[in-house]
């Protein structure tokens, strides 16, 4: 393995992302090389300081974090106890939305009787008497499932 | 855990609006002792092949009856009538339907029906129905074809 193959590897191998023939053999290459061990130790190096930067940032920021984070708790728990008004109106809002549910089909309902549909149970009739003074009646019946139908021929008209 | 809020979800709204249009049913229906007369006065010609909704029911049972392809009602009278009270029905081409429930035994209705016409007497029958049955009474001529009256009672 050459320098430069070992430099672009090397970070690799610090951060412990190389298969493990791969690092073994950057380390063996950096054992041997001086270039490369110092390459190495600078990257060791400038990681350490990255670290100990990040820890010390954290722990400057660690009482604006901690108020954050009671002030999104409090916000969780003020989310889990539902308020008492806003639960009653959710509890009773069926009945203003059931009534107009009610007054819109009242208010389309065919109340109208001259378009709903006869639906008669029944077309047994009996004919008492049956009379005319102008015309010739008939009672014609076709069958028991068949309505009774009494025709009037007006004799001067048909 | 917390277990969860019972909803009333529609059931509620649902048995309300069931009882509004029973009571809508009911107000409707003829009070004991009395009979209510529904009269559909029905044009039926050659003229199309439309059969009006309101007769939808009765599609089959006319076209086996009659030789006609359109049937279309012209109007449709309802009234509730105390036993021995007259009810008057206007017809078209000024002939008028005068029907009188009668007494009856049980579950049946008697209706005396009369037709004139300009004064003449064009039909006087008395009917035998079962609650809800229908009889119907034809041939008055109208233009473009005949009368035929749907007489039911409830």
């Amino acid at each position: 393995m050459d320098c430069k193959k070992v430099n672009r590897m090397l970070q690799d191998e610090i951060d412990g992302r190389l298969p493990p023939s791969d690092a073994a053999e950057v380390r063996r290459h950096v054992e041997s090389c001086g270039s490369c061990a110092a390459e190495a130790a600078a990257y060791r190096r400038v990681g350490e300081m990255l670290r100990l930067w990040t820890t010390s940032r954290a722990g400057e920021k660690a009482p604006q974090l901690d108020s954050l984070w009671t002030r999104v708790r409090a916000g969780i728990e003020e989310r889990k106890q539902p308020s008492e008004p806003a639960s009653w109106v959710r509890r009773w809002l069926w009945l203003p939305a059931g009534a107009a549910l009610a007054v819109l089909v009242l208010l389309f309902y065919p109340s109208d009787v001259s378009r709903a549909p006869f639906h008669p149970s029944s077309f047994e009739v009996a004919v008492e008497d049956l009379e005319s003074d102008t015309a010739t009646v008939a009672l014609v019946d076709k069958g028991d499932d068949l309505p009774r139908v009494i025709w009037i021929i007006e004799n001067d008209k048909t | 855990m917390t277990r969860p809020e019972p909803r009333p979800g529609l059931l509620l709204p649902a048995i309300a609006l069931l009882g509004i249009l029973l009571a809508a049913g009911v107000a409707e229906a003829a009070p004991p002792g009395s009979v209510s007369v529904d009269i559909g006065v029905v044009v039926a010609s050659n003229q199309g092949t439309s059969i009006d909704p309101a007769l939808s029911a009765l599609r089959t049972k006319l076209q086996s009856m009659f030789n006609y392809s359109s049937y279309k009602m012209l109007d449709r009278m309802k009234r509730t009538l105390a036993v021995g009270e007259t009810g008057d029905f206007v017809l078209p081409g000024g002939r008028n339907m005068r029907v009188t429930p009668v007494p009856a035994p049980g579950n049946k209705v008697r209706l005396a029906v009369q037709i004139l016409e300009g004064g003449r007497n064009l039909l006087t029958t008395t009917l035998g129905l079962s609650r809800g049955g229908m009889v119907l009474v034809g041939g008055p001529p109208y233009p473009s074809g005949v009368m035929i009256l749907l007489i039911s009672a409830e």
